[in-house]
Parts: structure tokens; sequence; C-alpha cells
């Protein structure tokens, strides 16, 4: 076929042009005419009808070749992962409110960043292929834009102060896409409002011609990586929670749930979960590596040269050859062996968290607090023990959450991010019978300490053997309280936090301490 | 042509018409070989619209270039043998020659068994004389399980495994060529670790590979019932060889003798060719000749630049943390503890010509580049824990440490392909100011421009 | 010693120029030159980084500011660029709002469009002073809440604030139209001769006004009979 000899003979020129892009050979598709391109988890599909129609005003190498530099460029560039692309969604989204205009100038934006890149750093024809593309809409517009930032005729004109405002963006400067990508969406506003009221009319939707952008061009990986750097990236919880939820129909299409990749279609998706999940993947502790232990016996390890007056016990009669003569004979020097050993096991863990109307809503701000507790939890699961959770706010009135140990990531965070914004009163009773449901678990309680019955659970915490990690934000008269009843309890840290973004760290480092330590946990 | 005499094969290379690809012809032939009959695999590099099996090519890579490699992987999975038939072939040693001058790693291992002993007859009359080991002596050097060995054997072999200089009593051998593999199982009871010294002097690290469930079927079912790479009556006078009274010159030549007959078996037993000692020089030659090209080069200078330097404290150096908030937080100098060595230069070049050599190419290029810096990278970085635990969890088709360099090679190269251009004109600045022209260094975000700044002898204006 | 950069020394850029990179540098020339200017302004009037909200302050600042960007070429987006270089570049050590709000001011009067508008919806800060003297064949359209001082002077000119505006806006204004879509705060119209002050939202306080009309929420709230002018 002939797109495809085409694409055989250009293939090896062009992934030189682009520094050789981690890319299968492209294939042709039947497509339809009037989009050149699609991109599926890096492979490139050019369209066969498209190359036909267009054969006829240009040559049949250049278009292929304008559409794979457009392609590869998208993988290479703009957005090069699906973090960029959501981040620009995002910032786009923010500007139109509704989530197909936000996708569609998302994907303009990335188009023309894209093409603009080609036509500065590389040989390439895509200049020609635009001036042969029927023009609409949108496409109108950008092709003006094109001609005037580009210096190429393209056989179109107008919209000069659409085209005067587009033209302003610094397209080419990564560090400031987010901005650009607002100030475009703002200029285009009014045109995509219309393409979308259009298209509503006339229920037809138009496609880009150089290819639609959505969660098929990446793979189940490159999306949960890509979330990660989001959750981290993000000033705020409610735009990760908007931008998940607006995708979140393609997430759940394609697999992806929460609680990881592969467990299939129809896991619902928490935003709330995941923004804390993903955040808490940030602070992760390593899987602890095989202690180095002694043997207990004393083996020969090295051989040193025998000096006159050293004793002859350990001369090693072989390596000397018999021979009891200064540089030949030769000791063995011994040492209690060093080797690898088996871990002994790690302890279970208790989170207790205060979720009163004093501490913040894990759901609509950041909580620290909560992000702390998920990352004690992702350390211990990640060492294959369980975790259970005590949330409480007014526990004696029943606001409060008793979740058994258990390995269920999801069910753990369900119990970590609920909220009751009540009174602050726990029940030691829940807490011993949590306790009675593992074997000496480690307990992490995070809390601001302003808890009515305070005294009960000192009490408490004066009988237990556990390791107990208290974490509290700010000093007040509860807090020293607290200290002074648990002070000499050696099992017992109490850290008292000035800024909530240490509670993560404050947290790791003792489960650090605990799980270096757990080769002498029984 | 008498035996044990060693034929000059200068005139016959010389007379052979350099056709294009003519070693590589053989090479990819030994490949092939290897691949359908003794090593079965499954390919898992792609370069060049090939495919390839890695531990394969880099073994043949190694054996061409006199590199050092470390093998790894589950036990049973092909480590050794691998690297036996590839040294078997490409020196033409049959492999009982290879299996006895192997050296194993466990805790008894002495420098008697691993370099060579007093020649017991002389010693008893009052002379010292050495009797090498054959270890020492071929220049197929395989070391199983090395990290069995106790570091204080480790460090005995260092010079060894780095020059080919091995000492004993006062007597030194040098070998002239050699290759070493090194297999090394994954952490268990009774491992030890690698010691730094060691493992930087290794050229690459590959893993040793299950290929797969159907393969490994057919692994089982077509075993063979004697191995096509022995030859006992070769082997019988190659041990004599090694055993005898010569010099190392000597015993070289002589063995190379043999080596022509067992490689005429194999050319008419198997339809494959070894490499006399005279082609192996002659292939090092012509992959020493290949350039890289503008972009491989300024690339590896980029990369260089990420995995040495440190705005704080000169360089990197494992004792100095580097800390939140430095200018350069984004690139590989935070997450790393430890600076890269000058090993690591040459062994790209030399990885990376003898890549492009097989390759048939005329220069060395970005994407011989990425291919191999992955393994050379793999075992030399040290990364921070920071880093390890937000990557471990990643899936991944290769083993961690080797997952992480390839995703640092991809992100090197994508920020290599922004700045290109620049980047280049910043190197071209850098030419000129060297040569005594006044021009001001370009500034960029990049470590790269500060090492340009620091080569020209310009001062580092960014504040900590 | 060796060059180590012997390979690079025919490293030919290919260094393509399209109109996108003038477009830029140009705009990144003007902005400078308006940056240039605001600095002049600060180190003029903002002593000690103190600047005292008095009649004649503003007028000094006003005719320092004009001296300033004489000659200067610039259009609206430029004037956008500024307001968003205030906020968000390092380039501009320090953000004192009022001489800020004025240096705007004068860009708006002198720019060559008539109608003008300034997205700062992404702003931290709230920039005083928007719209002074703002003359009689202009309109300026600002998208996102503003600070104290809002339109000042108004000289004929029309001011739509697509948000809210804090205190003495419109004060002593003398003709010309202010629209403010959301809520204001005290002292509204404080000293206004002239002109009409149309408020969306609420007004917590009217200052004492002199003349013209204000509207809250389609109401006319001044004069009324329960609020006349000043002097009548």
């Amino acid at each position: 076929m002939e797109v495809e000899d085409i694409i055989q003979k250009l293939w090896s020129r062009v992934r030189r042009k682009h520094l050789y892009p981690q890319l299968p050979l492209p294939t042709v598709i039947e497509g339809g005419e009037d989009c050149a391109l699609e991109i599926k988890s890096k492979q490139l599909s050019i369209s066969s009808a498209f190359y036909e129609k267009l054969k006829g005003k240009m040559d049949g190498e250049e278009i292929v070749e304008a559409v794979l530099d457009h392609g590869i460029t998208h993988y290479m560039y703009c957005p090069w992962d699906f973090h960029t692309h959501i981040t620009l969604y995002n910032e786009a989204k923010k500007v139109v409110r509704q989530k197909d205009q936000a996708q569609r100038a998302t994907t303009y934006f990335m188009d023309v960043v894209t093409d603009t890149y080609c036509v500065k750093e590389k040989d390439t024809k895509i200049a020609t292929l635009y001036k042969n593309l029927p023009k609409s809409g949108v496409h109108e517009v950008l092709a003006a834009l094109y001609e005037k930032i580009w210096g190429e005729d393209l056989g179109t004109g107008g919209h000069e102060e659409l085209v005067n405002r587009l033209a302003r963006i610094p397209y080419l400067e990564r560090k400031r896409w987010r901005e650009s990508i607002k100030k475009f969406t703002e200029v285009i506003q009014g045109i995509l409002e219309k393409e979308v009221a259009n298209e509503q009319q006339s229920s037809r939707r138009e496609s880009n011609p150089m290819g639609e952008h959505s969660l098929e061009n990446y793979s189940l990986e490159e999306i949960d990586r890509g979330l990660r750097e989001f959750a981290s990236a993000v000033e705020d919880l409610q735009e990760f929670k908007e931008t998940v939820e607006d995708l979140k129909e393609e997430l759940e299409g394609k697999g992806y749930s929460a609680g990881g990749m592969g467990r299939g279609k129809g896991n619902p998706i928490d935003a709330n979960l995941l923004y804390y999940m993903k955040l808490a993947e940030s602070y992760t502790l390593p899987i602890r590596k095989l202690p180095i232990e002694k043997r207990g016996y004393l083996h020969p390890h090295a051989h040193k040269p025998w000096e006159i007056g050293k004793p002859f016990a350990d001369i090693d009669l072989w390596t000397s050859f018999g021979k009891i003569i200064p540089g030949i004979t030769q000791i063995w020097t011994k040492r209690e062996g060093e080797t690898h050993g088996e871990f002994e096991g790690t302890p279970d863990c208790l989170i207790i968290i205060d979720s009163s109307g004093s501490m913040i809503n894990p759901r609509e701000k950041l909580s620290y607090a909560v992000l702390g507790a998920v990352c004690a939890c992702n350390a211990y699961l990640k060492h294959e023990s369980r975790a259970a959770v005590y949330n409480f706010s007014d526990a004696l009135r029943g606001n409060k959450v008793v979740l058994e140990f258990n390995h269920d990531k999801e069910r753990i965070y369900q119990a970590i991010c609920r909220y009751f914004g009540g009174g602050t009163a726990l029940d030691p009773d829940d807490i011993t019978y949590l306790l009675s449901c593992a074997k000496k678990p480690d307990i992490f309680i995070i809390t601001d300490m302003q808890i009515t019955n305070l005294e009960k659970l000192i009490d408490f915490f004066k009988k237990i053997e556990n390791r107990v990690t208290a974490v509290h934000l700010g000093t007040n008269v509860h807090t020293a309280r607290f200290k002074d009843g648990t002070d000499k309890r050696t099992n017992i840290s109490l850290f008292n936090v000035k800024n909530k973004e240490d509670i993560p760290k404050i947290v790791l480092g003792k489960v650090k301490e605990y799980l270096t330590s757990s080769s002498e946990w029984r | 042509m008498a035996r044990g005499e060693s034929k000059d094969h200068c005139s016959e290379v010389k007379s052979v018409a350099m056709k294009n690809g003519y070693f590589q012809t053989r090479i990819r032939g030994i490949y092939k070989y290897i691949s359908e009959n003794l090593y079965l695999n499954r390919p898992d590099i792609f370069i060049k619209d090939e495919s390839f099996n890695s531990t394969l090519l880099f073994g043949l890579l190694t054996g061409l270039n006199r590199g050092k490699e470390l093998i790894i992987g589950e036990p049973g999975l092909g480590k050794t043998t691998s690297a036996e038939y590839v040294g078997s072939i490409l020196y033409r040693y049959p492999l009982g020659v290879i299996w006895g001058s192997e050296v194993s790693g466990h805790p008894e291992q002495t420098e008697e068994k691993i370099i060579g002993r007093p020649h017991l007859g002389e010693l008893n009359k009052g002379r010292e004389r050495v009797v090498w080991s054959n270890f020492a002596q071929i220049p197929v050097k395989i070391v199983d399980e090395i990290n069995r060995l106790p570091e204080t054997k480790q460090s005995m072999i260092l010079n060894g495994v780095d020059r080919g200089n091995w000492e004993y009593l006062n007597e030194i051998l040098i070998n002239d060529e050699y290759s070493l593999f090194a297999t090394a199982n994954y952490q268990d009871r009774g491992t030890n670790t690698i010691i730094a010294p060691l493992i930087d002097r290794f050229d690459i690290l590959v893993e040793s590979r299950h290929p797969g469930s159907n393969i490994a079927y057919t692994i089982g079912k077509e075993a063979l019932s004697h191995n096509p790479l022995r030859h006992p009556q070769y082997e019988k006078e190659l041990q004599q060889i090694l055993r005898g009274d010569n010099s190392y010159e000597e015993k070289m030549a002589l063995a190379e003798g043999v080596c022509d007959f067992f490689g005429e078996y194999l050319k008419e037993k198997l339809g494959i060719e070894g490499l006399s000692k005279e082609e192996r020089r002659k292939i090092n030659e012509e992959r020493m000749g290949l350039d890289f090209d503008i972009d491989a080069n300024a690339f590896v200078r980029m990369t260089l630049a990420e995995l040495s330097f440190c705005h704080k404290f000169g360089q990197k150096r494992s004792v100095e943390v580097c800390e939140d908030g430095c200018h350069y937080t984004g690139y590989l100098c935070h997450h790393i503890k430890n600076c890269a060595s000058n090993r690591l230069p040459m062994s790209i070049r030399n990885y990376a010509q003898t890549l492009a050599w097989f390759l048939e190419d005329d220069e060395v290029d970005l994407e011989h580049i990425r291919l191999i810096m992955p393994y050379v990278l793999a075992h030399r970085l040290q990364w921070k824990d920071s880093y390890l635990s937000k990557k471990e969890g990643e899936a991944r088709n290769d083993p961690f440490q080797i997952y992480l360099v390839k995703e640092a090679t991809e992100e090197i190269l994508q920020r290599y392909n922004e700045q290109r251009d620049y980047l280049l004109e910043a190197l071209s600045v850098g030419y000129r100011a060297c040569a005594g022209e006044a021009i001001t260094p370009l500034e960029g975000d990049h470590p790269i421009y500060e090492e340009i700044k620091k080569d020209i002898g310009a001062k580092d204006e960014k504040s900590l | 010693m060796k060059n180590p950069f012997e390979a690079f020394h025919q490293a030919g850029v290919r260094k393509r120029e399209i109109p996108l990179d003038k477009i830029l540098k140009s705009k990144e020339e003007t902005l400078t030159k308006i940056l240039s200017g605001y600095e002049d302004l600060l180190k003029n009037e903002a002593k000690d980084l103190v600047w005292l909200m008095q009649y004649s302050t503003v007028i000094k600042a006003y005719s320092i500011a004009e001296k300033g960007m004489e000659g200067l070429e610039y259009t609206a987006e430029d004037i956008e660029e500024f307001c968003y270089a205030l906020d968000h570049s390092d380039q501009i050590p320090y953000l004192i709002t009022g001489p800020a709000g004025v240096y705007i001011s004068v860009l708006c009067n002198h720019a060559k469009e008539e109608e003008i508008c300034l997205h700062l919806q992404d702003l931290n800060v709230k920039i005083n002073l928007l719209g002074y003297r703002l003359p009689a064949n202009k309109k300026l359209i600002v998208e996102g809440n503003v600070g104290d001082f809002t339109g000042i002077g108004l000289d004929g000119g029309e001011l739509i604030i697509e948000g809210s505006g804090k205190n003495y806006t419109g004060a002593g204004m003398k003709r010309g139209k202010i629209v403010i879509r959301h809520n204001l705060g005290f002292n509204t119209g404080h000293g206004m001769t002239g002109g009409e002050l149309i408020v969306g939202g609420r007004i917590k306080g009217l200052g004492k006004i002199v003349g013209g009309k204000v509207y809250e929420r389609d109401q006319l709230i001044f004069p009324t009979e329960g609020i006349k002018p000043l002097y009548v």
C-alpha cells in the first residue's frame, strides 16, 4: 500500500530528525478523511483516507512526513507526558469552566505549540499541510495565527484582533505554558462556545484534522504516574478533585481505579482518596533491605602472611604448600560470618486520627494530618503488615470509624479520610478492642489534643507497652498535660509540629525507626 | 602447517577485502547460532529496526571490545552459560577450557586458586616460580557468583579485573587482551555486596532473563546430550599448554595455534566463525575509529554533567547530602548520592562504538547512546532513598536498577531535545573561549552550562 | 591543554527565526521599558517603600509617570502583561499598589486603543487607583477585583469593573461612568461632583457626595429623598 511504503521509506529519516523517539513503526488505518492521525499508547496511525484526500494537492511523502512530524513532536515535546496534559487542561478549565471547552482549548493549544516547535526547530512541511487543509471556525483562526507567527502564507487571513492577541503568547517556553494556555483560552473562548453550540445543534462533532488528544494516548502506567505528579503539583485539593471528576468516565473506562491499575472496570474512583493516595506516593519509605546478621560462629575468612612469632595453630597448610617459610606460609584470619538474613516480621499499625471540628476537612482542603496517617499506613502495608484505623470525633455519640486490621488500602484510606467535624472525645474501649486484634501493633495518633476526655487517653497510654507516636499541632494546655502524663513512658514519642507540612516527614521518620528495629520484634 | 605453531594471520587478514560488514556478518552469525541453539532467549531491546536479546548482545560487545560485564539474574537463567558460549566462540577456546578456568565465588576462595601458586617442585628446591592459574592466563575470564566472594577477596582481584595485571610472589603477568564476565545472583542469604571500587570497574550490567514459558519448555525438551562447543582433544592440548613451563607470551602464541584448529572445527561443524587474535585486534581498531556525532557527543556531556555536578559543594560526593531548595532539584544530581567516575565515559565510548560498529553505522549516534546508557550506568549510580521509594512501585519490564536509568535517560533526552540548539551553541562558544576569543559564555538552567563556564574559567554567578 | 570543545568548533547551529520570535522580543523590550518606568516612579515617590495616599502625592506620581513613559510605544496587551508581571515576576522586587495603580492608569489613559480590557482575575493583589483620571474617549474594562480609590478623578471615560471594589471608589469623579458588577466598600463616591456610579451589588457606605448619581442594584440611591448632595 502506498502510504505504508512511504512510511517505510521515511521512518528512519524522520526518527533521526526527531532524535530517535522510542516509537514503533507507524501504521495505516482506514480512518476518516478529516482526521490525519491517531495516537494510541505511542502507536501513531495515519489515515489513508486523509492521505488520499490531500494527495492531489501535495506531494505524498510530504504529507506523510508532515503528519509524522506532528505526531512525534506531541510525543517528544508537547505534552510529553500525562502530567503536562492534565496540568494544561486544569489551567484551561479555570478560564472556561466547562469540560468540553477546556478539552478543546487544551488540544488546540498543544497543537499550536507542537506545530510551532516543528516549524522553528525542524525541517518540516507542516505549513504546506495546513495550507491545503480546509479551515473553518477555530481552525481558521489558528491558521491565521500560524500565518502571523510562522511567516508563511497559508491562504487564510482575517481575525486580526484575535490573532494579534494570540501571537503574543510564548508558545515555546515550557515553563510558561500554564500561564500561556490561560491567555490562549481567554482569547478563543468565544469561538469555543460557538463551536460547542453549533455541534449541539447539528449533533455532529467536527474532528481535529491533526488528531484528538485524550486518555487514549496514554498507558495506565503513564496515567498513574501523571496523577501522582499532578497531585504533588496542584495548590489545592479541589483542583485535583475537579480534574479527576471531569476525567472520571474516561479513567474508569480505561480500567483505572484508585486502588491500583488492572482492577477492572466498574470500580468507581473517589477523587479525594485518589488525591491522598497519589500524594502519599511522594512520601514513601524504601522497602527494607535484608538485614546483615552475624552467624554466631567463626569461619576462616582470609589469608594473611605468616610472620615469625605468630602462632602456628591457624596456619593453612594447603596454601602454604606444606612449607613454613616467611613469604610462603599463610595463616587464616577468622571472623564471625555476616550474611544477609531474613526478615523477622513487621508489626501491624493502628492509626488513631482526630476528625473533630477543629481539624481540617480532608475532602475540602489538604489535611497534612490525614496525609501523615496515610503515609504511615502505606509504609506498613508495603512491608506486608496490616493497618487498622480509629477515626474519632465525638466517639461516645457514635461519630467514629473503627476499621479492623486489614490489607485493603482503599478501605483504610476511606476510613482515614472520613470527616465528622463534631466534638472531640474518644472511647478507649474501641482502642483496646483494636489492639486485641493484633500482636502488639505500633500506634500512631494524630490530633490537636483538644480532646475532652484527654485524661482517659493518658491513663490508657500509661498502661500499654506498644510503641506510640503522638503527633499534635500547636501547643496548648492539653498538649502540655499529655506530655506531663506520658513523659516517663519510654515507648511513647511525642511530636509538637509547628508547620503542618512536617507531619508526613515526622511520621515517616518514626516509622523508619520502628521498622529498622523490627528484628527485635517477635 | 604443524600443530602448535601459531598461524600468521596478519597477511591473510590484510589480503581479505575489507568488505563492508564482513566481520559484522560473522558476529551476527555467532549471535544467531547462540540464540537459536545454545542460549534460547527473547529479544528485549530494539534498535534501528532490529531486536536483540540484551544479555547476548552485550556479551558479544563485551567480548569484542575487551570489556567487563556483570550479569545478574535469578539462579539458573543462563548467566554463566551465556558468558561461556560467547567467550568460547569469540575467542575460539573449547568450552572445557573455559570451564576449567572459571573462578567461582565462595568464601573459601584463595589467592592461590584465583591467581597463581608457587611451583611446588621449584619451591622444594628453594626457588620461587609462579604457576599462573588458567583464569589469569586465558583471555576469557569468568567469575561465577562474584558477590559470594568476601570483600577481601574482591579487593584482591581489583587490579587484575581493571587492567589485566596479575601479581603473585613478586612476579607479574599482564594480559594483552581479555574480557571479563562476572555473574551475581540477587541478594539472599550468603551473599555480600560487591565493593564499590570493584563494581565501578565493570563496564556494564545486564540481566539474564527468563525466556518465557514457551521457550523455557523447549530448552528442557531439546537439551543436548553433548555440548557442540566441547572438543576434548583441543581442550587437552590447551590444558597442557597452559600448564607448561613456557613464558606467558609463548603460551599464548601456542594456544592461538590450537584455537585456530578449534576455529576451523567450529566453521566446519557448526557453520560459525570465531575470531582470531588478529581479527579481534582489527575489529577493535575499526570500532575505535568511529566518531561520535555531534548530538551523541553533546548528550553524553549533558549526562555526565548531571551525574557529577553539585552547585553547592563543587561536585557530587557521596558523603555530602544535597538539600532541597537547590536550583537544580529537577536534575539527576539531586536524586543520586555519588559522583560518576571517569570510567563511565570510557565505558560509554567503548560500548557505543562497538554497537555502532556491529550495526554497520558510520558513526555513533544518539540511538546507540540511548540503548547502552542504562546498562552502563545501572550499577554505578547510588540513588537516594526518597527517589527509590517513589519509583519502586512503578510497573516495569526491567530490573529496578536498569529501569531507573532508562527513565532517567529518557528525561535527559527530553531536556536535550528541548535545548539542543542552544546547548550546541554554548559548546561552540566554549570552544571559541578556550581558543582565546574574548566571548561571554551562554547562560542556561542546566548544569552543563556551569560546567562550560568552569572549563573556560568564567565565574559562577548563580546564588546558592 | 587540548581544547575540550574541539568537536563543536563547527557546530553549525541552525537558527531559524520565525516572526513569533520577533513579536516576543519586541514584547519583552516594551515590557522592560514599562517596568523601568515603574521602577523610576518608585525610586522617586516611594522612599523607604512607603507611599502615602494623598491628593498631592497622587498628582505628583501621575506627572512623574507621564514623563517616564514619554515616547513609549505599547498596546493594551502590554499593559496587561505589566499587571501580570507586577504580581508574578521576579523582575519587580516590590509591589506598592498605590504607585502601581497610578502607573497603570497613566498607561491606560495614554494608550492608543479607545477600549482597553485588563484581565486581572488571577492577580493575588488588588490594585488601587485604577482608572484615575480616565479621559472622555476611553473605556477601561477590568476583569477581576480591584482595590481602593478606583476611578477617582474620572474625567469622562467609562470604567467597568467585572468584580468588586473596595473603599473610596469614584471619589472626586467629575464626569463619565463607573460600573461595578459586584460590591463596594466605604466612602463610595466621596467628593464626586458628576457622572454616574452604578453598582450591581452592595455598597457598604457612601462618602460625602457633591454631585452626580449613584445606583445600587438598579435603585438610585443618590440623590434621593434621604440623601441630598452635600452642597445644595
